[in-house]
């Protein structure tokens, strides 16, 4: 009797067996989605002294609706996680801290807007995230800052709970999965004139 | 053996064909930032200062306007000040303009005023003037007793243009230069608005003189950098003085961003 074969075939189901399990545990749930998910673009202009000094408010600039559906036959660790981080595109040679120039007023002979210039707040009915009702404040390019962080135990929908992160949706719990983003800058008298850009990326995740 | 393989293979293609990725969405805001530069010069001031010379002690002790002009900055930027003397050139671009002349026509009497016979003084001192070079950063020195003839507080004048004082000359904030240090050579962006206290680098309270002397040939009249007198003996030699009329000039307040 040749074992040899017998050997390789239990070796291959034994490391397919592997593999499908650990393929199938990064999924948890059936649908995980923001909506809407088309971009946001929002203006700032200061033009008088009053929005220099006073600093420059829009609220509800986006809002963040979240949608997590469990498979058809629901796994009980189906969760999520959503996150934001910043981006001043480094390939255009933006310094690590500062706004991307797209254009500049003057001499431009002082600093350019620091990415610190930029208050975010995100904020829901039910205060679900650890920063809720906070402004917050990025420092360089690609810094992270967790609305509901990553792999937190399952906290269902429902009960207005901090770090809420189980299946649900802004249409049956908006309080809990609907945020809203809000944004300030307060400029000073610090920076050089000119326009500016940032972008603010939110990432919505099943937990793995 | 063959079947287990075959059961293997089976469901290897099956297992792969139900793997699925981690389930991720985004969403973008993008936010502009547009930063306008705002420099404001808020001016109170009478549309006209006059200078009546009617009296002889007039003209030994001169006319002084205290507090004529008050200059409030606002300003996103970092920022200089000065003042220029300015006319419309009749009688040449550094001179007064003579509406019109009483007397006659004594050949040493001169119609030709130069602009820096105006004297300027500054309440607040320029706390910008680190790198000023030359004898008079600013109008802030008290004016010069009628006896001593000083060119510091002689308006700055540069052939009639508003072209910006050098570092020899004076400002009323900031200077010459762009060194980027602060204190050195411009004002930081900020407004009166917002400042306590007595003193303000955003906020100058400015007086006017003229003293004529006797003989009229304004002693106090100097070059831009307080260093050459242009009084009307230096200019014109023995014997001149200024010729009885009525002249007018302008002084042009500037405020730009540090340069």
């Amino acid at each position: 009797m040749n074992t040899t074969p017998q050997i390789k075939s239990l070796f291959s189901l034994v490391v397919f067996l592997l593999l499908f399990v650990v393929a199938h545990a990064q999924v948890h749930c059936g649908l995980v989605q923001i909506e809407p998910n088309t971009s946001v673009n929002a203006m700032m202009s200061f033009d008088s002294f009053t929005k220099y000094q006073g600093g420059y408010v829009i609220n509800g600039v986006a809002r963040i609706k979240v949608r997590v559906e469990d498979k058809a036959i629901a796994d009980p660790l189906c969760s999520w996680n959503l996150i934001m981080t910043i981006d001043n595109n480094p390939a255009a040679g933006t310094p690590v801290a500062e706004w991307e120039e797209l254009n500049q007023y003057g001499s431009g002979l002082g600093q350019n807007p620091t990415i610190d210039a930029l208050e975010i707040r995100v904020r829901n009915s039910c205060g679900t995230s650890p920063i809720d009702g906070l402004f917050t404040t990025f420092t360089n390019n690609m810094d992270v800052i967790d609305i509901i962080a990553p792999m937190l135990p399952v906290t269902p929908a429902g009960t207005c709970a901090l770090n809420t992160n189980g299946p649900g949706s802004y249409l049956s719990h908006y309080d809990e999965f609907n945020f809203t983003v809000d944004i300030r800058v307060k400029p000073g008298f610090r920076f050089n004139p000119g326009i500016f850009q940032l972008n603010i990326k939110f990432r919505l995740e099943e937990n793995i | 053996m063959k079947k287990v393989g075959l059961l293997t293979a089976a469901m290897m293609f099956a297992g792969l064909t139900t793997v699925n990725a981690q389930l991720i969405d985004e969403k973008d805001v993008t936010v502009t930032l547009d930063l306008q530069p705002v420099l404001q010069l808020d001016m109170s001031t009478p549309d006209q200062i006059e200078f009546v010379f009617d009296d002889i002690d007039e003209y030994y002790a001169g006319i002084t306007h205290y507090g004529a002009t008050i200059l409030k900055v606002s300003s996103t930027v970092s920022w200089d000040l000065y003042a220029v003397g300015r006319s419309t050139g009749t009688n040449g671009p550094e001179f007064w303009d003579q509406q019109i002349d009483y007397g006659n026509s004594n050949p040493n009497a001169q119609p030709n005023l130069p602009l820096s016979l105006l004297e300027l003084r500054q309440a607040q001192p320029n706390n910008g003037d680190g790198a000023a070079v030359g004898a008079f950063s600013d109008y802030s020195g008290a004016f010069s007793p009628s006896s001593v003839p000083a060119g510091g507080n002689s308006l700055y004048v540069n052939g009639g243009t508003n072209t910006a004082p050098t570092a020899n000359d004076k400002y009323i904030a900031g200077h010459a230069g762009t060194s980027g240090i602060a204190g050195q050579d411009f004002m930081e962006g900020g407004s009166y608005m917002n400042q306590n206290g007595v003193n303000s680098n955003y906020y100058y309270v400015i007086d006017y003189r003229i003293l004529p002397g006797l003989p009229a040939i304004f002693p106090m009249a100097f070059d831009a950098d307080g260093a050459t007198a242009e009084d009307l003996v230096s200019v014109n030699g023995a014997g001149a003085y200024a010729e009885p009329g009525v002249y007018t000039m302008y002084v042009q307040y500037i405020l730009l961003e540090d340069q």
